[in-house]
């Protein structure tokens, strides 16, 4: 032990959310409200340990990876080699500067970084291209997440993903997947060049709830999704409590606008995403206070009483942060634990982040990798075979009990912010993550806490190394091409009127999904979309 | 502070080469040179000419670059910086891999990928940007 190492009897333990931690627990650690929640079996309010009776019996978490690169055929292959691998629903990656961005290939800031293009996912501007990625896979019965991460973007692969199940005769009253339009990703963790305000923003998401609460009963219209604060540095309770605040100033809206129900609307949102990263039983911790709170929530606020809204349904993704760069292929145990952690905690649906996640996207062997540790955890560890297992844990529930209380007073710090949105336009919320990611990146450099193959045991041999994805030549030009030829070929006059609705439906009260399906069944294209939403709600004024 | 100080004050320009909006590298990097006492334009997203023309106007003493695209991007915007001002120094983080990274340090480029630390960034600044 060098002198400057405390001996281990005097370091202080604290979860990374800076939760300190004793070195056993009794019941006099469980406060006395906690009791209640402790006590409810799976499948009853409030839901702490878990939204089903049955859990992983009743039916095992859905296998759910994001995945794509180069072009719409690539897609299409990536996924179907994903689906025939046992990958029970699938998530559309997009090209960032298209898609986020809402840009076509001919756009000045395109054309100046071609060989970009493709390299996080496919080109996608048009249904033609919807098309071609989704070839031979059965919409009916595979659950479908589009794209559309970024806010400005759902409407568009909303309204393509379900012309081409329209056109392929589909009723869209029983088409099953997911949107996102994700406040996270698009104003905290991945903030564009150009954006729509959080305003025009919240309009869309509620249009699209109202819409799918009307049309689509089987589709999660909007996914209020925690990765992207936690992964730009929101700590646990930070990431619940602001995932709690978005939920908030969806159904607050939703109840002023007075079309639907806030209870079905509330139902739509009941579906969550959150990170989950290394710091093993806070995460744990985490799912299951999210649970409780959003039974409390909807109960108190909404004074909603269906027992299937009040059930929160969880999606999660490992941290991708957690992933290094150094000894890549140590990010498969990360990735293991991080999934195992995800299925203590009753996910109903998991993402393995690829163990080349620093270096690019996920090569398709990193893929595999991600789908089969998650068969391994399904099939070979009899975890499934019981609900909430550690229950009645004094630490476990103890360590639920505190993170759940530090989010409400977190989700009140962010109501005294004027409510989420107006924590994202001032850059309150980005301050609070960039805080915890210099304090985190601090104590790595003291010493404080370490990376296994980073900060210490950096002399591994590494029997190869990973290439991770370099990207293909010549993608910009096969995309401008596409390009060329929709615009050619398609009823130039039906695109523009079809675009002249939308612009008009921004422009007015009415929800824009009728005429986003419309126009994107007329073969407008995303660039051409992006120009009547810059036009009609301008750029957000960007915090950091 | 000191004239001294103030004409001491060392410049670093920083461009994401791509339209990929990740942010917590880049600000975690450009506080820790502000807390170090550089003098830091952020220039955000920026094709290889706004890069170059910024640094053309600019005459910073160091240039950085957030890299989380294809590397022919990045080479793209060296070579027309080095066009404008050959002897300014450039440095570089984000999603680099490892063929990538030889790539950049071939052409002159130092490459710090994620794990790196501030504080040997930091100094790689401070030595970037000394006489």
């Amino acid at each position: 032990m060098s002198t400057s190492e405390k001996p281990i009897s005097d370091k202080e333990w604290r979860t990374v959310s800076n939760i300190p931690l004793k070195g056993a627990y009794s019941p006099q650690d469980i406060p006395d409200s906690h009791a209640e929640a402790m006590h409810a079996p799976p499948g009853a309010a409030p839901y702490m340990r878990g939204a089903y009776t049955e859990m992983y019996r009743g039916k095992p978490w859905r296998i759910f990876q994001l995945s794509g690169f180069g072009s719409p055929e690539e897609e299409g292959e990536r996924i179907r080699f994903l689906l025939e691998h046992g990958e029970t629903g699938f998530i559309m990656e997009h090209d960032r500067n298209t898609a986020d961005h809402m840009y076509n290939v001919d756009h000045p800031d395109v054309i100046a970084r071609k060989e970009d293009v493709g390299l996080t996912g496919a080109a996608i501007q048009s249904i033609r291209d919807y098309e071609t990625v989704l070839n031979g896979i059965d919409l009916a019965k595979t659950y479908g997440h589009p794209g559309g991460g970024v806010v400005q973007h759902a409407p568009f692969a909303l309204g393509c993903y379900w012309s081409v199940a329209k056109r392929r005769g589909l009723d869209l009253s029983t088409l099953p997947g997911t949107g996102q339009s994700d406040f996270f990703l698009t104003y905290l963790g991945c903030v564009t060049k150009q954006q729509i305000p959080t305003d025009a923003g919240l309009r869309f998401n509620c249009d699209i709830i109202e819409f799918c609460a009307e049309n689509m009963k089987h589709w999660v219209p909007v996914s209020v999704a925690g990765y992207n604060g936690a992964d730009s540095g929101l700590n646990a309770w930070q990431e619940l409590g602001a995932v709690m605040a978005n939920a908030v100033e969806y159904l607050d809206e939703i109840k002023r606008r007075g079309n639907t129900q806030v209870e079905v609307a509330a139902r739509a949102v009941g579906g969550m995403n959150f990170r989950v990263a290394m710091d093993f039983f806070e995460e744990i911790a985490k799912l299951r206070a999210a649970r409780k709170m959003w039974h409390d929530l909807v109960s108190r606020r909404y004074g909603i009483t269906d027992p299937k809204v009040k059930a929160l349904r969880l999606h999660i993704v490992t941290a991708g942060s957690a992933m290094t760069y150094q000894q890549p292929l140590n990010n498969i145990a990360r990735g293991t634990l991080m999934g195992l952690a995800s299925v203590l905690g009753g996910t109903q649906s998991l993402g393995v982040s690829g163990y080349d996640e620093a270096l690019s996207i996920p090569s398709e062997h990193a893929h595999q990798m991600s789908l089969r540790i998650q068969q391994i955890l399904q099939e070979e560890t009899n975890v499934p075979a019981v609900a909430d297992p550690l229950a009645g844990s004094y630490f476990v529930e103890s360590l639920t009990a505190q993170v759940e209380e530090k989010a409400w007073a977190f989700f009140e710090e962010i109501q005294e912010q004027g409510g989420f949105l107006r924590a994202l336009d001032s850059g309150w919320l980005h301050r609070k993550a960039s805080k915890n990611q210099l304090d985190f990146q601090q104590r790595l450099e003291s010493g404080e806490a370490n990376l296994v193959g980073v900060t210490k045991y950096g002399d591994d041999h590494t029997p190869y190394e990973l290439d991770g994805f370099r990207g293909q030549s010549g993608e910009w030009e096969r995309a401008h091409e596409r390009l060329r030829a929709v615009r050619a070929e398609r009823d130039g006059k039906c695109a523009t009127a079809a675009l002249g609705a939308v612009a008009a439906a921004c422009r007015s009260d009415k929800n824009i999904m009728p005429a986003m399906l419309d126009a994107c069944d007329a073969e407008v294209t995303v660039g051409e979309f992006g120009e009547v939403f810059r036009a009609v709600y301008g750029d957000w004024a960007t915090p950091i | 502070m000191t004239n001294t100080d103030l004409r001491n004050t060392r410049k670093v320009l920083f461009a994401k080469t791509s339209l990929d909006g990740h942010w917590r590298g880049p600000l975690l990097v450009t506080g820790a040179l502000e807390d170090a006492g550089f003098d830091v334009m952020m220039l955000g997203m920026a094709t290889p000419e706004e890069t170059a023309a910024a640094a053309l106007r600019d005459k910073p003493d160091l240039i950085g670059l957030n890299i989380c695209g294809h590397i022919d991007v990045v080479k793209r915007t060296v070579a027309m910086l080095r066009e404008q001002l050959p002897e300014t120094p450039i440095f570089a983080g984000g999603t680099i891999a490892p063929w990538a990274k030889k790539e950049l340090e071939a052409i002159g480029v130092e490459v710090y990928p994620p794990g790196s630390k501030l504080r040997d960034i930091v100094a790689a600044a401070h030595r970037l940007t000394e006489g």
